[in-house]
């Protein structure tokens, strides 16, 4: 059975997964599934704990599958994700060469890959995908981290012609629309708005997605509105706090609190990277220039 | 009971038999006439019987309500008609002449005229002001079923047994009738002479036509209300259509269906239609033009008599063997939803419009309906789904249609639509983006489909559903009879169910959060997750609802809008005249659709709710706001707050000083409670003061409440347990006044005064006790005195031993000193937040006065910019700058083969603005841009701007876990898609500089807080210099509040120079007088330099340079303001002209044009040499020149630039 169609056991956790509700997807009751789902679930449920943090919780657990290249995918990530950088490259060009059908490790090899810069290895290796809409979406996102949002538009097109309702193509058309702009922050806005807005689908990233949408849509009340009871809900997520910092810029408002829990929470987050890189740049630009006099 | 799709029962009487019916023309009343001799008022709105009115004897079989009086006639089998007052309850008089059964009685609209038709074969026409019978008309052989007068000409139609219906012209009548004109002779002739053309003695009323084709006996007739037709109802089962001209009249054609007797029929006042009743048990409706049955009501056992329609309102009535229903043909609530600003809805013609609420315009036709369902079935729901710009509408005709439509994106007119997807179904809305649910109740399923229409998912519902509503983002609310379901679709799970019966409609709150569940009576709100919030019952149908912005709801019932606060606190908005259907609230107004499928838009007060809802969630601000800004006294806001526990800030609303006391001292208010008393001054009033003040503790206010009382022995105990001794004598002083002998004892007592005693016993002749008194207390010479006194020794008086007398204790803490321990005042948060507005109050007036106002001095400043345009230089920079720029990308590109440029690097090409190529991170190139502009050249001031502007220019959103957030980037063009033309957002724009940066410069002016004031006015230089505008009028503000700026950071720059002078030296005293005076030089708003003026003439004048002193104050006055300011002017001038010298010479001169150097705050003559900077336009000696500006702290003094740019006109 087609894992990805309305029907299949695993569209609920799947979706929970894409949606950002990695708790969710960890709580969910899997007993029931068939046995060959067993393993995506598995997997998935995995995934969630390394995008919760929980990496070495991961590692113990697949300590000795190194045979299912799933699982040794999910040791990649997780290795990756903790900092072992070079192991986990090793680890998924190893896989790469050697179960380059496997969905799991072109998606989970892809983004280590990317994650390392490495995006033509990275695109070679999931250009190899069968109807998995993961590797879709990690193409997508790929293309729209190396600007060309035309290349990104073109592999979500594709996709919606054999997938249009899944929800991480709808996901990822909206990544698309938001780098578009136009009419297409309004259509992006309404796919996040419409998970925000169901408790049961309700995620800091779909919260972020709603109030980033609304950022660009200059609608700078509501997407406080969203984003000041999401830092309710969710206060440490570091995604949150570096859009509500330039949401406050844009307001006018002070951000020294924010930039200080960004510390915190996330030192490594890219809003923090780039102003102390641009900081640096201010000073050293700043020096070619001086007055005639000194006063 | 087997009921049409439509029919909709509105009331059902249980009775006897019903033989007439009439509905009242403006109240919701219907007179019934039964068999069983009563008639019947019933206000079928409320289902309340209002009277019985029972003077007839035998069945009553006409009625009829007088169109304007409050009159009503009946006429029955007794042979009599009646004329009664509904006012006063009673009949008025009886008009008596019909030998048989009256069958039908109706008043003329306009003629005091009563026509009535009898089994005696006669119609008759009678007046009721004179009360006599005018006209009899003969012609039928056989009972006179109905007779009813044309609603506009002089013609009656009557319907009789014989088979025949008549027409009569009854102008003749209306002639003899009509106030006397001019009487020709021979109308006096024909007057005198009456019973000559006729041969039963009649020339008022001929018959005009006889129209024959029933082949039994007709029981009813009616006319059309505008057209020449006439229908007619008989015992041949038919309903007949006529038509008449002026000269003849024919049979149109025949309604069938009927099979039974039909015993009444008539006109649709507003559609094409025929309704008619039989003894069928049917109500059956027909179409005027085709005659074909357009629906038709059963009742199980009960013959229906008469039917009757409602002269506006489209409502109808039917009288059958048990009773009345009062019931309408179609549903009058227009399909309609609303989606942000915009309402779309579907009129009676079926046409799709729109109406936005923030412009007030309805929107031409968009879309035309004509086919979806039946002709005469208006749609029943209209979902809108925005994403996509359709619409889901549905249709009971023929168990239940829905079609999904596309609106076209410009209205155009009433297109017929093109791409129209079908299907059957009870009711259809959309769930989410991309799909709708569609239930169909005969098969109890619910199918979500796509937007091609094709299922992707089926549910069966809990048994019993009997609608469903959106519920949510990917559910549903089911609805059966006693309960409403909220189901998730993707998980195909019941998520909660509340017990709720008879839910007709869910209104959703604006945020979502809540809905609202309307049945016929009942509003339940709940929360989105079906947990019931509040719950309310009404009387009165309730219609309609719609949410406030702040979560309060709005309901119409039939006649009134109301309010429901969530916690279930309601109350009535308004009345109104007619039934709407109310669609959204915002502010003051709300928006609604009448009966005829038109916007309308109510204005309402909402001043209560709101108020009320500001103390649910303590919103003192707005409370405050509220009290201020509205007129909300009133008994019922009064006892809301005692009710709801808030006494003290029903305290702040009330006037009258009895109530204002009884809410001081239930909220524990003391001070306001001891003003009131003051006021009233009534002894029960301090009594109740007082006892509250002692439980207090406050014993200052006991003391007085106890002095308003003249209560001297409470006063003389509390001051005693105050320790307050002095008052206490006075107090024994005053006893002794009043010749009050118990209470100059007890003073004594408490004093312990023990001499007091004595004297006083020996005032009263108490000489025993007075003796026994001085001598237990050791006073020998006392006693003795005293027994000479009585004239006995010592041996004669047998004592009791004595002990030790007893001392009155004293209090330890003097307490009469000040109130302690005091109870704490109940001060809520929300006085204290009243007492804090008054004080702000006043800085708010004071604000108002230092508006910006047009500034001339922007002249000036606009010299360093005046050229801008001419000057192609920033674009020449420009273009020198991409080609730095693509050096740098050439490098990403390498390190990451095939990836594009970002955004960012978009934007730096697209501007040739600082503040865009800052926004893309080109630091250097918006360097050198404001190095070419404006000079600058020393850029750490404006390294906070810098990343101020590229903080906010990206987004980062989160996609595939394990990977960085994509980033996204932020544009001010936020329409556009080229990117050869998008542009960043930039961060304060100008409108925020103005209104806020700018207000609070002010601020710290005012508030003399000039470090600050510099600080801020220099934040504001350096905003405006990395920025983007949107228009050339804003690139002008932008220079103005440049100039602005300027002058006041020169101003407070001299001041502070001032203020770090000592003035002991000659030569720093002469400084600070100088600077005092060019202090007030720079063009600051009139208030601030009033202030500058008044330092420096104070400052003069007590250094006795009164001639400087003297034209501070002349430049003052000149000034104006305020009046305090201007009296110490006129102070200082009076003095000063007495000897205008100054003692002091400072390089000064009044009279001359100077500018103040920014650098060395010394005068810069006109004509004297001066470079200036090219940014701020601030003045510099000479010998600046290449220096750092003082004031932008950024730009080189005189270095050569072509002029800011702030605005791409391309960009619009």
């Amino acid at each position: 059975m087609d894992p990805f169609s309305a029907d299949g056991e695993l569209i609920n956790i799947q979706n929970a997964f894409f949606q950002g509700q990695y708790q969710e997807v960890i709580d969910f009751n899997t007993s029931s599934f068939s046995p060959e789902n067993n393993l995506p679930a598995r997997v998935l449920q995995l995934r969630s704990h390394i995008a919760l943090g929980e990496t070495e919780k991961v590692l113990a657990d697949v300590e000795r599958e190194d045979e299912t290249p799933d699982l040794a995918a999910v040791k990649a990530l997780a290795q990756h994700t903790a900092g072992h950088a070079d192991s986990a490259l090793q680890l998924v060009q190893d896989l790469a060469e050697n179960y380059p059908e496997n969905g799991t490790v072109q998606v989970l090899g892809g983004t280590v890959l990317q994650a390392r810069g490495k995006s033509e290895e990275a695109l070679a290796l999931l250009a190899k995908h069968q109807g998995n809409l993961e590797a879709v979406a990690l193409i997508v996102q790929i293309h729209l981290q190396q600007n060309r949002s035309d290349l990104a538009l073109k592999e979500v097109q594709a996709a919606k012609r054999w997938a249009q309702d899944s929800l991480l193509v709808n996901l990822a058309e909206s990544w698309v629309g938001m780098r578009v702009g136009g009419e297409r922050y309004q259509s992006a806005f309404y796919v996040y708005e419409e998970l925000a807005s169901a408790d049961s689908t309700s995620a800091p990233l779909s919260v972020i997605g709603q109030a980033v949408a609304e950022i660009h849509l200059g609608r700078l009340p509501e997407a406080e509105a969203a984003i000041s009871t999401a830092l309710q809900k969710y206060p440490n997520e570091a995604g949150l706090i570096a859009n509500a910092i330039v949401l406050n810029v844009l307001a006018g408002k002070p951000t020294e609190d924010l930039e200080k829990r960004l510390q915190e929470t996330q030192p490594s987050h890219v809003l923090q990277a780039d102003i102390q890189e641009k900081s640096e740049f201010f000073d050293a630009a700043a020096t070619k220039y001086s007055a005639k006099v000194s006063s | 009971m087997q009921s049409s799709p439509n029919m909709l029962t509105k009331f059902e009487s249980k009775s006897s038999r019903a033989k007439g019916i009439a509905f009242h023309p403006k109240r919701p009343w219907i007179l019934v006439s039964l068999h069983s001799s009563t008639i019947q008022l019933w206000d079928y709105r409320m289902g309340t019987l209002i009277d019985r009115f029972e003077e007839h004897d035998g069945p009553v079989r006409g009625i009829d309500f007088h169109p304007t009086q409050p009159l009503f006639v009946s006429g029955g089998d007794d042979y009599k008609i009646k004329v009664w007052s509904y006012q006063t309850r009673r009949c008025l008089f009886t008009l008596n002449g019909h030998l048989d059964y009256v069958r039908t009685v109706f008043f003329h609209h306009e003629l005091p005229w009563i026509l009535s038709a009898s089994d005696d074969q006669t119609i008759r026409i009678w007046n009721w002001q004179n009360r006599s019978l005018i006209c009899t008309m003969t012609g039928h052989n056989h009972y006179v079923m109905c007779a009813q007068f044309h609603p506009t000409e002089d013609l009656i139609a009557s319907a009789s047994l014989d088979q025949s219906v008549r027409i009569w012209d009854i102008s003749g009548l209306r002639k003899k009738h009509s106030a006397p004109t001019t009487m020709s002779f021979e109308d006096q002739m024909a007057r005198s002479n009456p019973s000559q053309a006729d041969v039963f003695g009649n020339t008022d009323a001929v018959v005009k036509f006889v129209l024959e084709g029933h082949d039994r006996g007709v029981n009813w007739v009616a006319f059309h209300p505008s057209l020449p037709l006439i229908v007619s109802a008989g015992d041949d089962r038919l309903i007949k259509l006529w038509r008449m001209s002026d000269t003849k009249a024919w049979e149109v054609d025949t309604c069938r269906g009927h099979f039974q007797n039909a015993s009444a029929c008539l006109f649709h006042p507003h559609q094409d239609l025929i309704l008619s009743v039989g003894e069928d048990k049917t109500i059956r409706a027909w179409d005027l033009n085709k005659r074909t049955s357009v629906q038709s009501f059963k009742r199980d056992v009960d013959r229906f008599w008469v039917i009757a329609a409602h002269p506006e309102i489209n409502l109808f009535a039917a009288g059958h063997d048990t009773g009345v229903m009062v019931f309408k043909l179609e549903r009058e609530r227009p399909a309609s939803a609303v989606y942000q600003n915009q309402l779309f809805y579907i009129t009676k013609e079926k046409h799709v419009k729109s109406f936005d609420f923030a412009k007030n315009v309805e929107s031409p036709p968009m879309l035309s309906l004509r086919k979806l369902g039946s002709a005469w079935v208006p749609p029943r729901t209209l979902s809108y789904n925005p994403a996509e710009r359709a619409i889901l509408v549905t249709s009971p005709t023929d168990g239940g249609v829905y079609e999904l439509i596309h609106l076209p994106r410009d209205a155009t007119g009433a297109i017929e639509p093109t791409d129209v997807k079908r299907g059957q179904a009870s009711s259809a809305v959309f769930v989410a983006r991309n799909r709708f649910a569609v239930f169909s109740q005969a098969n109890q399923q619910v199918d979500i489909k796509d937007l091609s229409n094709s299922t992707t998912k089926s549910i069966k519902p809990p048994a019993g559903t009997t609608d469903i509503y959106f519920g949510g983002t990917g559910s549903l609310l089911f609805i059966t009879p006693t309960s409403v379901i909220l189901f998730d679709i993707q998980q195909k799970k019941q998520l909660a169910e509340l017990a709720v019966s008879g839910v007709k409609y869910v209104v959703w709150s604006n945020d979502g959060l809540y809905a609202a569940l309307l049945s016929k009576h009942n509003v339940t709100i709940v929360t989105k997750t079906l947990e019931q919030v509040s719950s309310l019952h009404e009387t009165i149908r309730i219609k309609s609802a719609a949410w406030d912005d702040a979560g309060v709801l709005l309901y119409s019932t039939l006649n009134h809008v109301k309010y429901s606060l969530l916690n279930g606190d309601s109350g009535i908005i308004r009345t109104l005249d007619q039934t709407v259907y109310l669609v959204k609230v915002k502010g003051r107004s709300v928006y609604c659709l009448d009966r005829n499928a038109k916007p309308r838009t109510l204005e309402i007060d909402p001043t209560e709710y709101r108020f009320k809802l500001a103390l649910v969630k303590r919103n003192y601000d707005e409370m405050l706001q509220i009290i201020k800004t509205s007129s909300l006294v009133g008994q019922s806001i009064i006892s809301y707050l005692q009710k709801k526990g808030y006494p003290e800030i029903a305290l702040q609303f009330v006037q009258d000083p009895q109530t204002r006391f009884e809410l001081a001292l239930e909220c524990g208010n003391l001070d306001v409670a001891i003003e009131m008393a003051r006021d009233l001054d009534r002894p029960k009033l301090w009594s109740r003061l007082g006892t509250e003040a002692l439980a207090h503790g406050n014993h200052q206010i006991v003391e007085m409440a106890y002095q308003k009382q003249r209560n001297f022995d409470k006063l003389s105990f509390l001051y005693l347990a105050t320790g307050d001794q002095e008052k206490l004598s006075r107090m024994a002083k005053i006893a002794e006044h009043r010749g009050d002998f118990t209470s100059r004892f007890q003073n004594a007592l408490y004093r312990g005064d023990v001499q007091d005693r004595i004297q006083m016993f020996k005032e009263v002749d108490l000489y025993p006790l007075a003796y026994l008194t001085a001598k237990s207390h050791g006073l020998t010479e006392e006693a003795e005195s005293i027994l000479e006194a009585v004239g006995l020794t010592e041996d004669q008086i047998s004592l009791p031993t004595i002990e030790e007398p007893l001392q009155v204790a004293q209090p330890i803490v003097p307490t009469y000193k000040a109130s302690w321990p005091v109870k704490a005042a109940a001060h809520s948060s929300f006085e204290k937040a009243l007492l804090g507005e008054v004080g702000a109050g006043d800085e708010e007036a004071a604000e108002l006065g230092f508006e910006p106002e047009e500034e001339e001095d922007a002249v000036t400043a606009g010299e360093a910019m005046e050229d801008e345009d001419e000057d192609v230089a920033g674009w020449d920079m420009g273009d020198e700058v991409n080609v730095e720029e693509d050096v740098d990308f050439v490098n990403v590109d390498s390190a990451e083969a095939g990836a594009g440029s970002t955004e960012a690097d978009l934007w730096a090409r697209n501007s040739p603005l600082a503040a865009d190529h800052v926004a893309a991170g080109s630091f250097d190139t918006a360097m050198q841009l404001l190095n070419r502009q404006v000079g600058a050249v020393h850029f750490a001031p404006l390294k906070p701007r810098f990343l101020e502007i590229f903080k906010a220019s990206k987004t980062y959103l989160s996609a595939t876990p394990g990977l960085p957030p994509l980033v996204n980037y932020v544009r001010r063009t936020v329409e556009e898609t080229d990117s050869r033309k998008v542009l960043p957002a930039i961060p304060r724009d100008l409108e925020t500089i103005a209104s806020a940066d700018l207000q609070e410069g002010y601020a710290a002016m005012r508030a003399n807080k000039l470090e600050d004031g510099v600080k801020i006015f220099k934040g504001i230089l350096h905003s405006v210099l990395v920025n983007a505008v949107s228009s050339e009028a804003e690139v002008e503000q932008a220079k103005k509040i440049i100039a602005t700026a300027r002058e006041y950071i020169l101003a407070m720059s001299i001041e502070l120079e001032r203020r770090s002078l000592s003035t002991d030296s000659p030569e720093d005293l002469k400084r600070s007088l100088e600077l005092s005076a060019y202090f007030t030089i720079p063009k600051l708003e009139v208030a601030h330099r009033q202030l500058a003026l008044m330092a420096a003439m104070k400052l003069a004048f007590a250094n006795k340079n009164y001639s400087s002193a003297l034209s501070f104050a002349n430049r003052m006055l000149a000034n104006g303001g305020s009046a305090k300011l201007l009296d110490q002017a006129k102070k200082i001038k009076a003095q000063s002209e007495r000897n205008p010298q100054d003692k002091i010479e400072i390089e000064f001169d009044q009279f001359a044009e100077f500018d103040i150097c920014a650098a060395s705050h010394t005068p810069i003559y006109s004509g004297s040499p001066s470079v200036s900077d090219p940014f701020t336009g601030a003045k510099y000696h000479e010998q600046y020149k290449g220096s750092v500006c003082r004031i932008s702290e950024v730009t080189e003094i005189g270095a050569p630039a072509s002029g800011l740019r702030l605005f791409v006109p391309s960009q619009i």
